[in-house]
């Protein structure tokens, strides 16, 4: 039987760039054995094979709104994967973008795999942010990248495919802190006791 | 006593003169001859019963004032022997007057009339008592006695006593006559009543009604024959006993009931290994003579055994002896001296323990010759050499010549032991009162004991009047226990924690009334050694190294304004030595501190200003004792009994003992509530007795009845997992009540709560492991042995934390005071906003305000209705307080999201799922308008007693939103107040 490994992914960039769109288009374009619990579209999972390990994404949308981005770090503390969304045809979003790298980078969790969605591909005839960028950029972090399209249902396969990838595989001898979740058994997690 | 025997006199009178008259009368024809010559026999006797009656008693008991002891108890022999007399007197009296009637009309009254045949257990019982007193004066010699003062008189009387004898002659003494006086006439005349009786029942035929009558009393007669031969025989040689054992032994041993039954100088027996030259077999003790000395056994705790699988027995016909102090055996020269030795003793025994020494030997009796005495007896005695028990009196149940069973054991020095007894020793649980000093106090202690000492659960109540409750080792106070003063005590405690040899020894909490302080920490030998945290009533809190009940080294101490102190000071909190201050602005202190002369205290040292961001788990938020007490380690002894019980298999004789009190099994509750009035029962209660516990602990393996049989267990103090919660609940409340509701010790509650769930599951786990073992299941070892166990959250938790949940959300809303004021304050702000307002405010977008549930009157507008939108929503996130397991916490909390997505889809009247940017603002809309006091604390409650295995989930992600609504109404506050102010006054106002 293969291990389900329950991965917390957090959803961030700014608003209407179209976070909820990719999960929705990722979570429901596939058949999926398990009939999930939701939240609307705030909270949705998927499980996918990858190698030999099942990967659960649990994946925890943020409001994008500019007076929330305090809240955020509520949100992507214990995950262990980021989806940092932007629209290719918003050149801001791409420096919202950034900001979030910069303060996942700073205070998000340790080894935390970002990975960068240009989204909104489909509409590259407006495009204001060019793709040399956005790789270039991803490169610079290490971070995957790719460019999407919710509406057309581009890469958005790949885009977690790539997380899958870039989740270090577990070592049954040791309880990784990569902020993976076992089923069942819950990594030694230091005790939280403030707000 | 002589007016009484003149009176009895004086009746003769007229009943002779009328006897003599109708004795004239001839005889009715229906009438035997047997009758009539048994008419003629008591007449005789009457007439001869007065003779003696003034010839014999009434100088006998014309004695002066007896001037000792011996001569009042002769005197009191006598007066018995004649009242005997008379009560005989007076029923031949009346066995005569119904001969008579009878006589006179045989036709109409029946043979059955006969006092002497419808009544003749009133004859035997008669002759029985005036036999056995006379038989005691006999042995004892009162006769002789009596006379012996005035042989003159007794002398002269001589011929007289002479007419009554018929054929004895007498010597020349002239006293040496009446005993037999006192007894040939009487048994002449039961030989009398056997001869007369016999022919009568012959003569009336066997089908007369009243046949039976005379030859049952015939039979009676015959009986009590050999009874008066056996009592005289008896006494006489004990009498002479008496005399070859010379004035000193036999004064000793002499008393008036006491007769012998066996020597061994006519059936010989030896004992060993006491040394004795003689043993003799008395009705009520056993004898063991040596030279001048003996020992007396009472025969009431004499225990035989004749069986040969006594290996140390020298001699095959020997049998063992056995008494409370002593252990002997006898050994007889042949078999039939063996058995006549062992069947007299055991007969003897018998008779002791029916305790009417009075009454001895009836021919009835020799029925049970062969029947042992009973093994468990009830007695009372006083202990003479054995060192525990040296002149301590015991009163109870004994077996083999041990306390054994219910009992009272007190010790002259006023000691006093009531409860049950094993094999000589307490066993069981029982009542111990020892005396204090010179007062009249004792401590009392209620226990359960264990081959003598107190073991396991009890219950002390001491002269100081102080009480400690909990568990014993060895007669010791040992593992968990709380000891409470009186509220009167000059200086009033409670002590609640470990014991170690009578000492408190580990963790234990103390409360110290009277300074207004709680220590929790550690003991060793009743004093504060190790790691303690002291928290006061006036919110004062600090952990310090304890030596020897002195603080050592430097401490931190949390004050009330959330600045800190690290250095050391003193018990009265004066600062000393080298510390440094952390004001809760973040300026810090670095200085040295000493008292000064009645003027506070001195300092020198750094002030620090620059403003240092403060990290609140240094300060405001800071946690004590965390890593001094372990989770684990904290509450042992209350686990250790629980284990400790699981691992020697669940004995049920032992769960008394542990539980500290009685369970009854199911049946037994049922029977003892059918008398009452309102069964306060639920029928299918739970059954405490871990007889019926393990019996249905395996039927209730399936999650959904597992989950209802905790729920009924976990509450009923009665049952064994009712009871360890508690225990715990017990030692939760005596650490974070009253004084130690401080922020600073949430960490320890919170971790205490969840380590309990774990244990009471692991608890419920060895018993069932017990319970399938015993079904003869064998349960495979479970190879997951790590310390979470997922139904400790899933099952147990929710079940246990209303125990725990007043105090530990007291801790919660403690910790979150500043937040949860920041929050209200928002709450109130943004309760002054009309729904529209505020949801433009919180940027929602406008298609999906739900406008359709405003209904409007016609004087309103939209910008002017509060508290209508989301409603549904909004009662749901309310329900969240009215329960306190965090499973339905997050279940209501479910609800509400659900229903804010039912009234979008409602509004856009198509199915929306909403993303994170549409529910945020909805959110806070909805969390604004519920109003929910102290939500930080039920945030931060529910994340911390949520199941694990949600971590990462659904739950958890419902709930960080609900606290980043908590979050965001706290900081969004001042600017909602400005907006209010400068834009939409009008509206608001």
């Amino acid at each position: 039987m293969m291990a389900i490994r329950e991965l917390k992914v957090c959803l961030l960039g700014d608003t209407g760039v179209g976070k909820s769109s990719i999960v929705c288009r990722f979570v429901q374009d596939h058949f999926d054995h398990n009939i999930s619990p939701t939240i609307g579209a705030s909270f949705m999972t998927k499980t996918v094979p990858c190698g030999n390990e099942l990967h659960k994404f649990l994946i925890w949308d943020t409001a994008g709104q500019e007076r929330f981005h305090s809240l955020a770090p509520m949100y992507y503390r214990g995950s262990a994967a980021a989806v940092i969304v932007y629209d290719i045809t918003k050149q801001d979003s791409f420096n919202t973008l950034k900001k979030w790298v910069k303060e996942l980078k700073e205070h998000g969790p340790e080894n935390i795999v970002m990975a960068i969605a240009g989204n909104k591909c489909d509409l590259s005839d407006i495009r204001e942010v060019p793709m040399k960028d956005a790789k270039e950029y991803a490169e610079s972090i290490g971070a995957v990248v790719v460019e999407t399209s919710a509406k057309c249902a581009i890469n958005i396969e790949e885009l977690f495919q790539g997380i899958s990838r870039q989740i270090p595989p577990l070592d049954p001898h040791e309880n990784g802190n990569n902020g993976a979740i076992r089923l069942g058994k819950q990594t030694p997690q230091a005790s939280r006791r403030c707000c | 006593m002589p007016g009484d025997s003149e009176a009895g006199a004086g009746q003769v009178g007229p009943d002779e003169a009328w006897g003599l008259s109708s004795s004239l009368t001839p005889p009715d024809t229906m009438c035997t001859p047997e009758e009539t010559s048994l008419l003629q026999v008591e007449e005789t006797f009457l007439a001869l019963l007065g003779r003696i009656n003034t010839l014999v008693f009434q100088p006998l008991l014309l004695a002066e004032e007896p001037s000792n002891v011996k001569d009042q108890e002769c005197l009191r022999l006598l007066l018995q022997l004649s009242e005997q007399y008379q009560h005989l007197w007076d029923l031949t009296q009346v066995s005569l007057r119904t001969l008579r009637q009878r006589l006179n009309s045989p036709a109409t009254i029946g043979l059955h009339t006969l006092h002497l045949l419808h009544s003749s257990d009133l004859f035997l019982d008669a002759y029985r008592q005036y036999f056995v007193i006379y038989t005691s004066c006999v042995a004892v010699q009162t006769f002789q006695k009596a006379t012996r003062k005035k042989s003159e008189f007794w002398r002269s009387q001589r011929k007289a006593l002479k007419q009554f004898l018929t054929n004895v002659t007498l010597e020349t003494s002239g006293a040496a006559g009446l005993p037999h006086v006192l007894c040939q006439p009487l048994t002449d005349h039961v030989q009398q009543y056997v001869l007369i009786l016999l022919r009568l029942g012959d003569a009336v035929g066997e089908h007369h009604s009243a046949r039976e009558l005379a030859i049952q009393a015939a039979d009676r007669f015959v009986t009590l024959q050999s009874f008066i031969r056996r009592a005289l025989d008896e006494a006489s040689a004990t009498q002479a006993l008496w005399e070859m054992l010379g004035s000193r032994l036999g004064d000793a041993l002499c008393t008036a009931d006491r007769r012998l039954l066996l020597d061994s100088q006519e059936v010989p027996a030896v004992a060993s290994p006491v040394r004795a030259d003689r043993v003799l077999l008395f009705n009520d003790v056993l004898v063991l003579l040596q030279g001048h000395s003996f020992q007396t056994f009472d025969l009431k705790l004499v225990w035989v055994d004749g069986r040969h699988n006594k290996k140390q027995m020298s001699n095959r016909y020997g049998f063992h002896v056995i008494t409370p102090e002593e252990e002997f055996s006898l050994s007889a020269k042949d078999a039939q001296g063996k058995a006549c030795w062992l069947s007299k003793v055991s007969q003897a025994i018998c008779q002791a323990l029916r305790g009417k020494r009075d009454i001895p030997v009836l021919e009835q009796d020799q029925d049970q010759e062969g029947a042992e005495p009973p093994a468990s007896r009830c007695c009372l005695y006083t202990f003479r050499t054995e060192d525990r028990l040296r002149l301590a009196t015991y009163d109870g149940s004994w077996f083999w010549g041990k306390p054994h069973g219910k009992g009272t054991l007190k010790w002259p020095d006023g000691r006093n032991h009531v409860g049950d007894f094993h094999q000589g020793l307490e066993h069981g649980f029982g009542i111990h009162l020892v005396p204090h000093g010179a007062e009249d106090k004792y401590n009392c202690y209620k226990c359960h004991w264990r081959e003598g000492q107190m073991q396991g659960y009890g219950i002390c109540e001491y002269a100081n009047e102080s009480v400690y409750k909990g568990y014993f080792r060895d007669n010791m106070r040992q593992g968990f226990g709380v000891l409470e003063s009186s509220p009167q005590a000059p200086q009033p405690f409670k002590f609640i924690g470990h014991w170690d040899r009578d000492k408190k020894d580990g963790y234990g909490v103390l409360e110290d009334k009277d300074r207004g302080e709680r220590y929790i920490g550690m003991w060793q030998a009743d004093h504060r050694h190790g790691q303690g945290i002291v928290v006061t009533q006036s919110g004062i809190c600090y952990q310090r190294t304890f030596h020897v009940d002195k603080m050592v080294g430097p401490g931190i101490l949390l004050l009330e304004d959330d600045s800190l102190y690290e250095g050391s000071f003193t018990r009265d909190l004066a600062y000393t030595g080298k510390g440094k201050i952390t004001f809760p602005n973040g300026y810090f202190l670095k200085a040295s501190f000493s008292t000064g002369v009645g003027k506070g205290f001195h300092t020198q040292g750094v002030l620090e200003t620059t403003a240092h961001p403060l990290d609140p788990m240094h300060t405001c938020k800071r946690q004590l004792g965390l890593e001094a007490f372990p989770v684990e380690s904290r509450w042992q002894g209350i686990y250790q009994q629980f284990r400790e019980f699981i691992h020697s298999n669940c004995p049920e004789d032992a769960q008394e003992a542990f539980l500290g009190f009685h369970v009854q099994t199911a049946k037994e509750l049922r029977k003892s509530q059918e008398y009452l009035f309102c069964d306060r029962s639920n029928p299918d209660e739970v059954s405490a007795k871990i007889k019926d516990v393990l019996a249905e602990l395996p039927t209730h393996q399936d999650p959904e009845s597992l989950q209802l049989y905790l729920q009924k267990a976990l509450k009923s103090s009665a049952h064994p997992l009712g009871k360890l919660v508690k225990l715990l609940t017990l030692a939760f409340q005596a650490t974070y009540s009253g004084f130690g509701a401080n922020k600073h010790l949430l960490g320890l509650a919170q971790e205490e709560v969840k380590h309990h769930a774990q244990e009471i599951w692991a608890f419920y786990q060895g018993l069932l492991r017990v319970a399938l073992e015993r079904q003869g299941q064998i349960q495979e070892e479970r190879e997951d042995t790590s310390e979470s166990h997922p139904e400790a959250y899933r099952l147990v938790l929710p079940i246990i934390l209303p125990c725990f949940y007043p105090e530990l959300f007291m801790l919660y809303m403690l910790y979150h005071e500043k937040e949860d004021n920041l929050y209200s304050q928002g709450i109130a702000d943004l309760s002054l906003f009309p729904d529209t307002k505020l949801l433009e405010c919180l940027d929602v977008q406008r298609h999906l305000w739900p406008l359709k549930d405003l209904t409007l009157t016609t004087n309103q507008r939209y910008s002017l209705v509060r508290d209508k939108c989301f409603l549904s929503a909004t009662e749901c996130l309310q329900k969240i307080i009215t329960t306190v397991d965090p499973r339905e916490k997050l279940e209501m909390l479910e609800k509400t999201y659900v229903e804010i997505e039912n009234t979008v889809s409602r509004v856009l009247e198509r199915e929306h799922k909403l993303p994170m940017d549409d529910l945020l603002p909805l959110l806070i809309y909805v969390v604004s308008r519920a109003r929910i006091q102290h939500l930080g604390a039920e945030i931060h409650l529910i994340r911390d007693m949520m199941d694990p295995i949600h971590r990462g989930g659904l739950y958890d992600f419902l709930l960080t939103a609900l606290e980043s609504c908590y979050e965001h109404i706290q900081k969004e506050d001042m600017r909602l107040h400005r907006l209010a102010g400068v834009h939409n006054q009008k509206a608001l106002w």
